[in-house]
């Protein structure tokens, strides 16, 4: 299944101007600052707001296209929607804001309520059936709204930051729950996000969408580490490993090894920052237990800056000082030795 | 929170708001010292006052019917769609509210009259004379109460924008059943405290309905109407006293009822 959208709008000051295949087998993230664009662009396939000029289309069933003024509404797209703030509504429980789709679609009262109390059962909030979403945690109503778009089986997920309206304390296991449940769903899921750890842990795929327009799209890995923006090396331009962490010791998805100070266990995303990562010349002695031996692959000025690409047991970027980059004789080729304090490193419990 | 500065009044403005809170007290003081508590009850349950009272109540709860029929989806269109010339029919609708109720009732004549074109339709075809029948009461009730309806109902749904029909959107439900499920339901506090104004303004309306309905026991004369004649006409100020003070319990049930509610959907 694949959603084509080709967009180009205006909307106030923004000009919303981009070309977006997702595919089904992966979940995309588009990342992008503030007022970029990004709920824009969901509302448009979810059909609630037109385009002035443009295509959207999910295998071949076209939602709207303006060069032959073909529109369906919302309401015959097949397309769950979670929004920002979760949309629950105020007047009905959380088993009818479930069973509301299925009803709207022609289901009977007593099919959809078993249903939307199966998709309960899955989210784990059996105990809100008859809450009101007034009475849910910022996470339950998440969750509820999660269900609520899945239980009428949609070809397209959209999530509209998902996490947003969730406080801090409740993030990583909804983080958990929230992968599991896209994993699981076979239709084109988009999520858009302007948090790019968000991003990396529930998307296989970023789309960094800025001022409107896409900058840059492919692996959270790839993109992070040649940040084509000002904004993403900025925003993601950081380090960001996969692994598995076992009592101080992560074994990243390529097989090398880094010391973490952390005390989670099991699977993990860890990132550093690029100025945290220290070069040398020779392998320098000491307390600093992460040291790789790197091959420089690029050398990019940015003002005082320079991101320094490297190759070695695990891709790196390190940020230096010009003055330090010369010092350094850095050069494409080169060989320096990096140095990661346990510290610098920032685990994510996966 | 007030503040240090303004904790103590001017003496300048206590006494013109303490002539305000008398001015407003007074009268009501005087209507509950003449009334006469032993024959209040033998008065209430006399077959003048049952009658009016009844024949208000079928007229007003009518006025309310009408006015939740026709005044809701005006409200809607008004807070949610872009209409031309909204602006102008909001200030249409809102104009019994200020317009003498006088002006209300001959206006109503001068279109339903029996002489007058629709009037001569509305007999002629379907035997339906309005001036001077307790559908006509219902009528003059209905077009001075209903300015509160839409006001209160429009501002109640423009408190929300319309999110939640979005959502009700992508779930799948067509305009009909987002309108029945999220926006009436979401509304529902606002419609409430709207047809509680309209209901008390139609109940105590009287010149738009003396004027277009006249003053006929059992017919058109509501309890307004029956208070002023009692008063004015057959000098029975006793049964006057009665009749208002059933008015006055009235207006404070309501206002006691909307308490929260009529501030809350204004605001």
């Amino acid at each position: 299944m694949t959603l084509h959208a080709q967009v180009r709008t205006q909307l106030g000051s923004l000009r919303l101007d981009c070309d977006l295949s997702v595919e089904s087998d992966v979940t995309v993230a588009v990342l992008g600052p503030n007022g970029a664009g990004k709920t824009t662009l969901l509302r448009i396939v979810a059909g609630l707001t037109p385009v002035d000029e443009g295509r959207v289309e999910v295998d071949g069933t076209v939602f709207e296209d303006t060069a032959t003024r073909t529109w369906l509404t919302p309401e015959a797209r097949r397309v769950g929607f979670v929004f920002q703030d979760h949309g629950l509504f105020p007047h009905l429980s959380v088993l009818d804001n479930v069973a509301f789709g299925l009803r709207a679609r022609g289901v009977d009262r007593a099919t959809a309520r078993a249903r939307a109390n199966e998709w309960l059962e899955r989210v784990d909030l059996t105990r809100h059936v008859a809450s009101r979403p007034s009475a849910l945690s910022g996470g339950e109503s998440q969750r509820a709204a999660l269900a609520r778009a899945l239980v009428t089986d949609p070809e397209v997920l959209l999530l509209d930051e998902p996490l947003a309206a969730v406080d801090a304390s409740g993030r990583l296991e909804l983080r958990r729950s929230l992968r599991r449940h896209l994993s699981t769903f076979k239709g084109v899921r988009l999520v858009v996000t302007h948090d790019p750890l968000e991003a990396a842990s529930l998307a296989e795929r970023v789309v960094i969408l800025e001022d409107g327009r896409i900058t840059q799209e492919g692996p959270f890995a790839d993109v992070s580490s040649r940040p084509r923006s000002a904004w993403i090396a900025r925003m993601a331009g950081l380090n960001l490993l996969r692994g598995v962490v076992s009592d101080g010791t992560m074994v990243v998805d390529d097989g090398s090894r880094l010391t973490v100070a952390t005390g989670i266990q099991g699977p993990a995303l860890a990132t550093i920052q690029p100025r945290a990562v220290a070069l040398y010349r020779q392998a320098p002695e000491g307390s600093p237990r992460n040291v790789l031996r790197c091959t420089v692959t690029g050398v990019d000025p940015e003002g005082d800056r320079w991101r320094i690409r490297l190759e070695g047991p695990l891709p790196l970027v390190a940020e230096v000082t010009p003055a330090a980059a010369a010092e350094l004789s850095l050069a494409e080729g080169g060989e320096v030795f990096a140095v990661v304090k346990a510290t610098e490193i920032d685990v994510y419990a996966l | 929170m007030t503040r240090g500065v303004t904790r103590r009044p001017l003496i300048g403005l206590v006494i013109p708001a303490a002539v305000a809170v008398l001015f407003i007290a007074l009268p009501l003081i005087g209507l509950l010292a003449h009334v006469d508590w032993s024959n209040l009850p033998s008065q209430l349950v006399s077959t003048d006052v049952l009658t009016a009272l009844r024949l208000s109540l079928e007229c007003s709860l009518i006025a309310v019917a009408v006015a939740l029929l026709i005044g809701v989806p005006l409200a809607y269109i008004l807070a949610r769609t872009t209409v031309p010339g909204r602006r102008v029919i909001r200030g249409l609708v809102t104009l019994p509210l200020v317009l003498p109720p006088v002006v209300g009732g001959i206006a109503l004549q001068t279109a339903f009259g029996t002489t007058t074109p629709i009037g001569t339709v509305l007999h002629h075809l379907f035997g339906i004379v309005l001036p001077f029948s307790t559908a006509g009461a219902a009528m003059a009730e209905a077009f001075v109460g209903f300015p509160f309806l839409v006001i209160t109902v429009e501002a109640g749904l423009r408190q929300r924008d319309d999110h939640f029909e979005e959502v009700a959107a992508t779930l799948g439900a067509r305009p009909w059943r987002r309108f029945w499920r999220v926006t009436l339901p979401l509304a529902a506090p606002s419609i409430a405290a709207g047809a509680a104004l309209c209901w008390a303004r139609a109940l105590g309306e009287f010149g738009a309905t003396i004027t277009f309905a006249g003053s006929f026991p059992g017919t058109t004369e509501t309890l307004p109407i029956a208070a002023y004649s009692s008063f004015e006409g057959s000098g029975q100020i006793g049964q006057a006293i009665t009749l208002s003070l059933l008015l006055l319990a009235i207006s404070v049930l309501v206002l006691v009822v909307l308490r929260d509610r009529w501030l809350g959907a204004l605001r």
